[in-house]
């Protein structure tokens, strides 16, 4: 396909994919027209309780998915290109463990909000790494590296504690927490993680055009005028920040993280200052179709990070096979 | 190009932001405790008084053993929405004989004790949602579109009558509600009477999951076993704890209850080599409870379960089998057919 064409329907993606999950629901009492006449300018008839489904219960967690999806995408894509590694996800300093500990702890405690729970441990986790990495006041990536998977098994560890101690109900929650879901998602978990997530979304397209320099190695970007550690530990704060705000409501979506920026790479190159937006849009775009089917393909609710999962995995072997993923394109 | 200073600031402004939002968040939910009069008032298992001005018409009920007390009170007719898992095969057989529209598979089923359709509840109009007190994370979504939540905990049989308790007075059958606690109550009393000549004194509760599976003193188990006459042989606090093997050999109990097994019976926990030392084993004192729908610890039904473990301790089996289809009659206002076809 003509690059163009491409770019065009980049953009255009998320609106069809936004307005047409509207029409995708539990609930039987919602027609097709429902949708197209609530969202009318001046439609004041409509049924309160068919607004309350569409605008309180679906379009919250449509936008929830979106920016869920597409901080991940980008947080991936941001630090795989500091890291110059095409394995690494946002989850690399320990964020998710940490954050499903706390979830864990805030489910299994009554005095402690899960997300606020999963969001403060996803950043001790993170502080925690950044801790254990620094030496002489600097910080070494391989050092980060390292630290990060000692933290997962840290908090790995804790949370197995956890588990044992749980009853089978919260167990289960842990569990379902762990696989990531947006079924109660409402405007509350909207407000809650759009703030962080956008300051984010902000921070690392004002430093895309730097992810290029980084990308090519410390020597080139500090004879660019750069400090790249700094730098890096910036970017990779950012985005560990934003990512852990909004796997807070999310829970953990596996995966997510490592294939989209990929798939962008894949389509457009490696042009990290344009991969930012992209990885935002297609990111954002597939967790929600992905979300469509968890929440209808059975008469329940299943984790959507199953389905990242199931969809994810063979789809990156695919991608390994058919081309050479890294930086080579 | 934004400089060092910059990116500095950026980043200060984003965690400033971080730390607002999280000290924004707090975990202290609006009370939306009953300040008007009510004609019905109950506190329920979290501690929060629910207040009513009329009996509720359209109960949305997400456990499955809330269920069973909702028919055994009479009023089956005001559920909208179930659990998922009675439309599963072994309780499927027996709320499709308590309700039609159950057996039509007509009422819908938005959610289970793991997942909660808030979409589905609230397009259900429901005045009244039953849930477990640990699916918080739904109960305050549910609370925040102002649909009234009885969240349940049983940690303990005296739970289960509050709860049918509290059921009666939502759904206006106090006087139905009443007859089964002190019914229940009665045949307890009979069977402590008879509990008190049992020679076997202990007992390991199994679970399905496996022979390493039980429970502590903090559990319905517990008080199971207490109301027969006997001393669980597990000590630990947990309501549901893992054990070794090793361990139980250490107990040594002279009874096993197991809870119904999909995969074991009886006869191979008493072909397990390693439980050869046992009392219970050695004396083949290991028994199965019935069909969960029948034993349900957590309803009034915990009394078949009593009166089970109270006649295998008094080594009689078969002895008042005929009580069950009465009690059966009382509970639920018309005989069940207890035995499960084939599938």
């Amino acid at each position: 396909m003509n690059r163009n064409y491409k770019i065009w329907a980049v953009f255009i993606l998320p609106f069809p994919v936004l307005f047409g999950s509207l029409f995708i629901g539990a609930s039987e009492r919602v027609a097709f027209h429902d949708v197209f006449s609530i969202l009318l300018p001046g439609n004041r008839l409509a049924d309160p309780l068919i607004r309350t489904i569409i605008l309180d219960i679906r379009l919250p967690r449509i936008l929830l998915v979106f920016f869920t999806g597409g901080i991940l995408s980008v947080s991936g894509a941001a630090l795989q290109a500091i890291f110059r590694n095409p394995l690494v996800d946002p989850y690399i300093l320990g964020l998710s463990s940490g954050a499903a500990f706390g979830a864990a702890l805030g489910l299994t405690t009554a005095f402690l909000p899960v997300q606020l729970a999963a969001f403060i441990f996803g950043l001790v986790a993170v502080g925690l790494s950044h801790f254990m990495a620094r030496k002489n006041g600097q910080v070494s990536i391989i050092s980060l590296i390292l630290a990060g998977i000692i933290t997962n098994g840290i908090f790995t560890a804790l949370l197995t504690i956890v588990q044992i101690w749980s009853d089978p109900f919260k167990l289960q929650s842990i569990v379902h927490w762990i696989m990531g879901n947006f079924q109660n998602a409402d405007w509350d978990k909207f407000t809650l993680a759009i703030f962080p997530v956008v300051a984010g979304l902000i921070i690392l397209f004002l430093l895309r055009w730097k992810l290029n320099v980084l990308a090519l190695g410390d020597e080139e970007a500090a004879s660019s005028g750069l400090n790249p550690t700094r730098l890096k530990i910036w970017i990779l704060l950012a985005a560990t920040l934003a990512s852990s705000a909004a796997i807070a409501v999310s829970g953990i979506i596996g995966l997510y993280g490592l294939v989209i920026p990929h798939v962008v790479r894949m389509l457009f190159g490696v042009d990290n200052q344009r991969a930012v937006l992209y990885n935002l849009l297609i990111g954002g775009s597939f967790l929600v179709l992905i979300d469509n089917i968890s929440r209808s393909v059975a008469g329940y609710e299943i984790p959507i990070g199953v389905f990242t999962m199931l969809i994810g995995a063979p789809f990156f072997i695919w991608l390994l096979k058919k081309s050479n993923i890294g930086w080579q394109q | 190009m934004p400089g060092k200073k910059s990116i500095k600031r950026y980043f200060v402004y984003f965690i400033l932001l971080n730390i607002i939002v999280a000290g924004c968040y707090s975990s202290a939910e609006e009370s939306s405790d009953v300040e008007h009069a009510n004609i019905i008032s109950v506190k329920d298992f979290r501690g929060k008084t629910l207040g009513f001005n009329k009996p509720a018409e359209r109960v949305v009920c997400l456990i499955e053993s809330a269920l069973s007390g909702i028919y055994m009170l009479g009023a089956g007719e005001k559920v909208v929405g179930v659990p998922g898992d009675i439309y599963r095969n072994h309780l499927f057989f027996y709320y499709a004989q308590l309700d039609e529209r159950i057996g039509n598979k007509e009422l819908v089923s938005p959610g289970n004790w793991d997942f909660v359709s808030i979409e589905q509840v609230v397009g259900l109009e429901s005045d009244l949602v039953i849930i477990w007190s640990s699916q918080t994370e739904a109960i305050s979504a549910l609370e925040r579109f102002g649909i009234p939540v009885y969240a349940v905990m049983i940690s303990s049989f005296e739970d289960v009558f509050k709860e049918i308790r509290d059921l009666g007075q939502i759904l206006d059958r106090n006087g139905k509600a009443d007859s089964l606690i002190s019914y229940t109550r009665k045949k307890l009393q009979e069977l402590e009477f008879k509990a008190s000549e049992s020679r076997i004194k202990s007992a390991y509760f199994m679970w399905a999951q496996g022979i390493n599976e039980t429970s502590g003193i903090n559990s319905t188990v517990n008080e199971l076993f207490w109301l027969a006459g006997l001393q669980n042989v597990c000590r630990l606090e947990q309501e549901h704890v893992t054990v070794s093997v090793e361990k139980i050999i250490d107990w040594n109990p002279e009874m096993i209850v197991m809870w119904n097994n999909e995969k074991l019976d009886p006869l191979d926990v008493t072909n397990n080599p390693l439980l050869q030392q046992i009392n219970a084993v050695k004396n083949k004192m290991v028994f199965e409870l019935p069909d969960p729908f029948l034993c349900d610890l957590w309803t009034l039904k915990f009394l078949f379960s009593v009166d089970l473990i109270s006649q295998w301790s008094h080594q009689h089996p078969n002895q008042n089998s005929t009580d069950f289809e009465q009690i059966f009659k009382f509970f639920y206002g018309k005989s069940l057919e207890t035995n499960e076809p084939e599938l």
